[in-house]
């Protein structure tokens, strides 16, 4: 191997200069200064440095590149593809993924491809500071209207007392149905209370311990009794739709405050309020039960369903739209149901025996359901356990 | 010594010493108790006529299915889903393999577990409502009924809450219930598990005897 001369210069007289290679080679005179070694070291480097860079790019393409006339099995379009060939960003690619861009996945499952489903952001938002927020709100509202409304007018009480006549007005089977609906009213609304709202209200009072386990019971126990809740509320529908429709009497009730503005409210078996809270809790009813069963059986959704819009995934683009609808629906329903029970039990002498034993007092007939009680007048006795009776056999 | 512990350990074995003393001391002094001679010529046979009475008594007849249908409906509901959810549920199956027999058999699947349990409660809660409603149930209904209602309510709820199986607090809850369930159980009417064969054989050998079982 030969160096070129002014190599072989700088060799010398750096061998010269330790003494080392004096007996190699013969000292000649010095033409180039000691800093010019460096010099020409740098230069070197720089050179190979720039051969190197000049080369790179060819040579990394051509590891990867395919062989001539080979085909691609890559679709042609712009979302996620062509990354790993260096023609998009990684800043267009992810701005692509945060846009809910769909990818390709080798797994059967529809949701895989997305990333990021940019609906899911929207459901996010509006159900955490819309439903749930306005949610807690109408309920802590609806306690205080009622904790009121009891502390101004009390318990109403049957103008006159009781009589002593009872009438049949609830069949076995009218009973027997809002009782079970009452029982999972019960069971579905505080188990679905903890999973809507215990997140911020119980959570930083019981802990995370304690929460977790009431929040994976109430998961257990909403889901389960949620298909009977399915069935009741059919029951229910069936039932009790008979007398439910609105008349113009209804209207006059509604103008009249139900006999809360003053004068008396006239109604037939069913009051303006009543029917109003069939048709509120039927229709509340049927939007909790369709969407209750797209939650729970969310891999089963049929095709017709599953399909709704074609920028997210079908089941999961269902399911947000389905907890939307299950969390609207239940503070509707909870929120009136609540008003309900207060009305039906603490806060009117009378009108939770309706619902026991069948029978209620002829005064609280005569002044909450007039015309009812102008028409069944004859079924009207002293013979409580008889009226009882016949409540139960459906004379009512 | 922890609360699961506790209810799976020594409360566990109390229980079931009070569960099966109870109900075989219940049982001997039933049968002590014997039925008066009947010093008739027998018309027919008193076995088959307790044999009959069994089988016929668990399913409507004479004419009695409109008024029993629903009570037919919903006790075989709770009933057989009951059953199914003791024997079949998977930390069931364990739990025998485990703790009592040292054996075990398939579990069943998840679905028939939810459909079992969703059968046995909507069988208990119509069956309840029903009590607390129908005029001659309810007047015929003492706190041992309620109690024993709720008490099974309380054991199934537990359980199926219990079902993530993700936390030691609701397994204890569940244990606790099925231990108050058998150490109560020989003393109250859910005792009816045990007795109804012996009632209805009773009344149907009775009967048999004098050629009237229907």
């Amino acid at each position: 191997m030969r160096f070129p001369r002014t190599l072989r210069a700088s060799f010398s007289n750096t061998f010269a200069a330790d003494g080392v290679a004096q007996g190699l080679a013969k000292p000649a005179a010095r033409r180039f200064p000691a800093f010019d070694l460096a010099r020409v070291a740098g230069g070197l480097v720089v050179v190979v440095l720039l051969l190197l860079a000049s080369l790179a790019p060819s040579l990394a393409q051509s590891s990867v590149r395919p062989p001539a006339g080979a085909v691609t099995l890559a679709p042609p379009g712009p979302e996620m593809q062509g990354g790993a060939l260096g023609n998009r960003s990684d800043a267009e690619v992810w701005h692509d993924v945060r846009k809910g861009a769909a990818g390709r996945v080798s797994i059967p499952d529809p949701n895989a491809p997305t990333l990021i489903q940019s609906q899911g952001q929207d459901w996010r938002v509006f159900h955490n500071e819309v439903v749930k927020v306005w949610g807690g709100r109408i309920f802590a509202g609806v306690v205080v209207a009622i904790v009121a409304f009891f502390l101004i007018r009390g318990r109403i009480r049957i103008k006159g007392g009781r009589s002593g006549r009872v009438m049949p007005r609830f069949s076995l089977t009218e009973r027997v149905v809002h009782w079970f609906m009452a029982v999972l009213f019960v069971l579905l609304g505080v188990s679905g209370l903890i999973l809507f709202l215990g997140k911020d209200i119980l959570l930083p009072v019981v802990g995370p311990s304690v929460f977790s386990l009431l929040a994976s019971a109430s998961l257990q126990g909403h889901n389960l009794f949620g298909p009977l809740f399915v069935v009741a509320i059919v029951a229910l529908f069936v039932t009790f739709v008979r007398g439910n429709g609105f008349r113009w009497v209804d209207v006059v009730w509604a103008l009249k405050g139900g006999g809360l503005l003053g004068g008396h409210a006239s109604s037939h078996r069913y009051n303006f309020g009543e029917k109003s809270w069939f048709w509120l809790a039927s229709i509340a009813g049927v939007a909790l039960s369709i969407s209750g069963i797209l939650l729970l059986f969310p891999d089963h959704l049929p095709g017709m369903v599953a399909q709704t819009t074609p920028d997210a995934p079908p089941a999961r683009a269902m399911m947000q739209l389905a907890n939307l609808v299950h969390g609207i629906a239940a503070v509707g329903f909870i929120a009136v149901g609540l008003g309900h029970i207060y009305i039906g039990t603490l806060g009117m002498e009378g009108a939770l025996e309706g619902m026991t034993r069948g029978t209620v007092d002829e005064n609280w007939a005569k002044e909450h359901h007039d015309l009812w009680y102008e028409a069944h007048l004859a079924e009207s006795s002293t013979d409580s356990v008889g009226a009882e009776v016949a409540a139960a056999a459906g004379k009512v | 010594m922890t609360f699961l512990q506790l209810v799976e350990g020594p409360l566990w074995y109390l229980a079931v010493v009070v569960f099966v003393v109870g109900v075989v001391w219940h049982l001997v002094g039933l049968v002590r108790l014997g039925r008066s001679v009947d010093r008739s010529a027998a018309r027919s046979s008193g076995t088959a006529g307790a044999l009959k009475a069994i089988a016929l008594h668990s399913v409507p007849h004479g004419g009695n299915l409109g008024r029993t249908v629903y009570h037919f409906v919903t006790g075989y509901a709770f009933h057989i889903g009951l059953f199914v959810l003791v024997l079949f549920a998977a930390p069931h199956v364990k739990f025998i393999h485990d703790r009592i027999l040292g054996v075990g058999w398939t579990a069943m699947p998840r679905w028939g577990f939810l459909l079992a349990a969703e059968a046995a409660f909507a069988g208990l809660i119509l069956m309840w409502v029903r009590r607390l409603t129908d005029p001659v149930m309810r007047r015929l209904s003492d706190a041992d009924d309620h109690f024993g209602v709720w008490l099974i309510f309380l054991v199934m709820l537990t359980g199926c809450l219990a079902l993530q199986e993700a936390h030691d607090g609701l397994r204890a809850l569940h244990m606790l219930f099925v231990d108050i369930l058998l150490i109560y159980f020989p003393f109250g009417r859910l005792m009816h598990a045990f007795t109804f064969v012996f009632s209805r054989a009773y009344t149907g050998a009775t009967y048999g005897r004098r050629g009237v079982t229907p």
